[in-house]
């Protein structure tokens, strides 16, 4: 897997150095098709109650990149994959994948992309906000791998003895595997002020 | 209402518990004494829209008081944050430190977490300011 990140600054990234070209299109850039890059938005409201990646789930091509970018003010945000390298969260991505940790993005526009060739469903997390549920899903070609596995299925395997659970409101908003491989992107929606799992949904082509 | 029991009843601690911080040291950014900026602290900005530029004591964490100033360094708030699960487990914050300062208004708001304080948990806001002046903290 390959990773790009910007200066770090005390414990957070600023974008430096990395000269990205305007985008033609508010998260595909590109020319569209197995080389685009596929961005995802980090999101809160002003008083960082409501937390969120936009979309929350996305199809792509092995090979294909996905950028995160920071857009809360005030509210800083990680991209984190759930593997045991991090922090001992529970593999959730293909075991030959590389996991990541985007580290803190501070400042609105900071940014953070992988490239993921390994094909498996990839579940990820925002580092202060997984107990406020702010997870995300990739599904990259195929399903499968332990991303399509229940979220407990580690329990009782050796050497799984110090991994950590996902957090019950982080179950809640994931999207399911067979939207994102419907629908290709997944956004969330608020219904009476709480996010619901799955909803607004539009493909790549359509956006 | 009910929904928001558990946090005014801590509020209430707060405000009846409270001990003085230092004077009118605090009134000024930066507050002296053991605070320290949230921003050389944790990842995170050093003024946060809405709430200011804050300063805690590490010791007091995750309560504080986070001691809230606008970009004149004028002190505006200060900020209890209380985790939502010891909301629940009925836990109690008492003889909390307090700015010696007049009280406006308080704002309870829900956070769903940031560095520092990377859970879900209620921003308890003593403002020393009008409404529209907490508001053109931005």
């Amino acid at each position: 897997m390959l990773t790009r990140r910007g200066l770090l600054t005390k414990g957070g990234l600023a974008l430096a150095g990395l000269a990205l070209p305007p985008l033609a299109h508010p998260r595909l850039s590109g020319a569209g098709g197995a080389g685009a890059v596929v961005e995802i938005r980090m999101r809160s409201d002003d008083r960082g109650a409501e937390v969120w990646f936009d979309p929350i789930g996305v199809r792509i091509e092995p090979g294909q990149t996905v950028r995160w970018i920071m857009a809360s003010p005030g509210n800083p945000h990680t991209t984190t994959a759930y593997h045991p390298r991090n922090a001992n969260h529970s593999l959730r991505i293909p075991e030959v994948a590389e996991p990541w940790d985007s580290g803190f993005l501070i400042n609105p526009g900071d940014r953070f992309e992988v490239t993921l060739p390994v094909e498996g469903v990839y579940d990820y997390f925002c580092l202060p906000h997984e107990a406020a549920g702010m997870v995300g899903r990739i599904v990259v070609g195929r399903p499968g791998g332990p991303g399509t596995q229940p979220f407990d299925y580690f329990v009782g395997r050796p050497g799984t003895g110090d991994w950590g659970h996902v957090p019950v409101a982080a179950q809640e908003r994931f999207p399911s595997v067979e939207a994102i491989m419907a629908l290709g992107v997944v956004s969330r929606r608020v219904q009476g002020g709480h996010q619901v799992r799955e909803s607004t949904v539009s493909r790549h082509d359509e956006r | 209402m009910k929904r928001f029991g558990p946090a005014a009843l801590t509020m209430a601690t707060l405000l009846l518990a409270g001990c003085a911080l230092g004077g009118g040291a605090t009134m000024t950014a930066p507050p002296g004494g053991q605070y320290q900026k949230v921003s050389a602290l944790a990842p995170l900005p050093d003024f946060i829209p809405g709430l200011g530029t804050l300063y805690v004591d590490p010791k007091t964490l995750p309560a504080g008081p986070f001691l809230a100033y606008d970009r004149q360094g004028t002190l505006v708030s200060s900020v209890y944050m209380v985790p939502v699960k010891d909301l629940t487990a009925h836990k109690a914050f008492e003889n909390l430190a307090a700015a010696p300062a007049k009280v406006d208004h308080v704002d309870l708001h829900y956070n769903a977490g940031h560095p520092g304080v990377a859970e879900p948990h209620y921003h308890v806001v003593i403002w020393y300011v009008s409404p529209e002046k907490a508001a053109a903290v931005k």
